[in-house]
């Protein structure tokens, strides 16, 4: 049977030493510590999937793209590229695979134009000579580079930098792409654009990619499915939606609305599933307006709602629900783990 | 602010420089070992009898035996460094997820160094041959051999030394002794029968002083026969440094994949 994984690590390891300095004064005394920068990792990324990897600075994502992409070998535990083992089948690994690493202009020749930077990149990467040309200049449209190719790379901005960096990525046209904080450093428009361009190459192409960020939004934004990663573990991974509901503990209703007296909202606090009910104060509110902040153990008691204010005969001006963000369950799931 | 301030400023940047050097240790060592024999070479430049040996053993003037050193000498210098001009932290892990072998890597980031380099040589030889009056008989194919057989040894070298400065970030003790070994013993600038006997050792046992002596005279009118002692000396020594190179530069290249330092620079 055909493996439906693009990546799969199986207890995936790896643990650093480093030395520190135990004395402020004696320079020379040091002890060295182990830091478990990937630990007993499990990860299935299936192929065709926008996968998102989340984690605040120093959670091993970029560890673990560097394991992946076979620049560091594993203590233990291995992975499997495209079915390709990342230890026994490192240059099947790498046709596979196209990786953009954190700091975009790596690896760049400063006095070549994009042009004969690609050019060297396609040959390292094996593009068959013939279709050399045909394919810097495809991959430079994509990213929109197309009118500044022989453009010096020094004259560069920080976005075509990194734009021309994924040009390089996708230069073999690998069936697994890893982007690891591609727009870190980029400004807003820049940074949109890249992640436009990352969706759509997944819907038009099918290609998979490994998408590492610490911009929480961003990877709600574009990814099917996160995961958040803190000190080398998956402490969570679902689809956005899913990772928002696993710290949902209740649901939170906002209501305003017109001409409710103090008694009403008391028998409103008695109807099965309210948990509580808050008055609001806001200075967009009429005179004769009451903003409510209802709270209900699910979605489902919210008809009863609407039956009561039906009832009563009083108005409802406006009605919002409110979801906690990725970025409360970001918090929340890497706080609990 | 007053200008003590000012001096509690420049000790701190002192201070931030000498705690950062003092890390490298191995470098130095390696300064202080460069500084004192740096020193001592430029000593046996004012001897007399550095003329006289050259007439001796090349039966040619010493301008023409100081040209051809100086000459080659930029193409050891070359061999020597070429390596480490590679390892560049980030260029090399980018080459590294590449689907390109190691050895590719290596030949391909060498040769333009070479080709630049042969033509330093030629412009060197031929301001001697046209402007000093030096007297060049070159054995073509003694020479290309002679060429090939040192630049292999010393990308060999230049392995190793590369090797080591990927785990110590900087100061590369095997390029900093045979930098020293080529400007003392390596027959550059002086012959090494000049030296005293303790010294003299050194140069027959070190790769530049073959490669150097066997340049020589390949470009002032000796056989391949008569150069052939020093020639077989050469490519034993070219047989064992280049496979230990390769194998200890991807040791230590591999060593610091395992720490995860290969981007510390």
């Amino acid at each position: 049977m055909q493996n439906e994984n693009a990546i799969q690590t199986i207890n995936l390891t790896k643990t650093f030493k480093s030395k520190i300095q135990t004395s402020e004064t004696k320079f020379f005394r040091r002890k060295t510590v182990s830091v478990n920068a990937i630990d007993n990792l499990n990860l299935e990324i299936k192929k065709g999937e926008l996968f998102g990897l989340l984690g605040p600075n120093g959670a091993g994502k970029t560890t673990l793209v560097k394991m992946l992409c076979t620049l560091l070998p594993p203590d233990s535990g291995t992975a499997l590229i495209n079915g390709y083992d990342i230890v026994k089948e490192q240059m099947k690994v790498k046709r596979s695979l196209g990786t953009l690493f954190s700091v975009g202009e790596r690896g760049f020749f400063w006095r070549l134009n994009g042009y004969r930077n690609l050019e060297f990149y396609a040959s390292i990467y094996n593009v068959p000579r013939r279709k050399r040309h045909e394919r810097i200049l495809e991959v430079l449209k994509l990213v929109g580079l197309e009118n500044n190719y022989f453009q010096l790379y020094q004259k560069y901005s920080g976005g075509m930098k990194r734009k021309l960096a994924l040009a390089r990525t996708l230069l073999p046209d690998p069936p697994i792409i890893m982007l690891d904080e591609p727009t870190t450093g980029l400004d807003a428009i820049s940074s949109r654009n890249i992640r436009d361009f990352v969706k759509s190459t997944v819907q038009e192409t099918g290609k998979t990619v490994l998408y590492t960020t610490h911009y929480i939004e961003e990877a709600a934004q574009i990814c099917s499915k996160i995961a958040i990663l803190k000190q080398g573990q998956i402490v969570a991974c679902d689809t956005p939606n899913a990772l928002r509901d696993k710290i949902k503990k209740s649901e939170l209703i906002d209501l305003i609305v017109e001409e409710v007296s103090p008694a009403q909202i008391e028998n409103m606090r008695s109807i099965q599933g309210v948990i509580d009910i808050t008055e609001k104060n806001g200075e967009d509110l009429m005179p004769n307006q009451k903003g409510l902040s209802v709270e209900l153990q699910s979605v489902d008691q919210l008809p009863s709602i609407f039956d009561f204010l039906f009832e009563q005969k009083i108005r409802l001006v406006n009605f919002k629900r409110n979801e906690p963000s990725l970025e409360d369950a970001f918090i929340e799931l890497t706080k609990r783990a | 602010m007053g200008i003590g301030a000012e001096l509690e400023k420049i000790w701190y940047f002192m201070k931030r420089d000498m705690v950062s050097f003092s890390t490298y240790k191995t470098n130095i060592l390696i300064l202080i070992f460069t500084a004192v024999f740096g020193a001592l070479s430029f000593a046996y430049l004012g001897q007399s009898s550095v003329n006289q040996t050259v007439t001796q053993l090349y039966h040619t003037n010493y301008t023409t035996y100081l040209l051809i050193g100086l000459a080659f000498n930029t193409y050891l210098g070359q061999a020597l460094t070429l390596v480490q001009k590679t390892i560049n932290p980030w260029s090399l892990e980018e080459v590294l997820v590449s689907p390109t072998g190691l050895s590719t890597f290596i030949i391909g980031s060498s040769i333009w160094g070479f080709v630049w380099s042969t033509g330093v040589v030629a412009i060197y030889l031929a301001i001697g041959v046209y402007f000093f009056g030096v007297i060049l008989s070159v054995n073509i194919a003694g020479a290309l051999i002679v060429l090939a057989l040192g630049i292999g040894t010393f990308i060999g070298i230049s392995m190793i030394g590369s090797g080591i400065l990927i785990l110590t970030k900087q100061g590369d003790p095997v390029t900093a002794l045979m930098t020293i070994a080529i400007t003392l013993f390596g027959n550059v600038l002086f012959p090494p029968q000049v030296l005293p006997i303790p010294l003299r050792i050194i140069a027959y046992v070190t790769p530049p002083y073959y490669f150097m002596t066997c340049i020589k005279q390949m470009l002032t009118g000796s056989t391949i026969a008569m150069i052939l002692p020093n020639l077989e000396i050469l490519a034993l020594m070219c047989a064992i440094i280049v496979p230990l190179g390769y194998v200890i530069y991807a040791w230590c290249l591999k060593t610091a994949r395992k720490n995860g330092t290969l981007s510390w620079f």
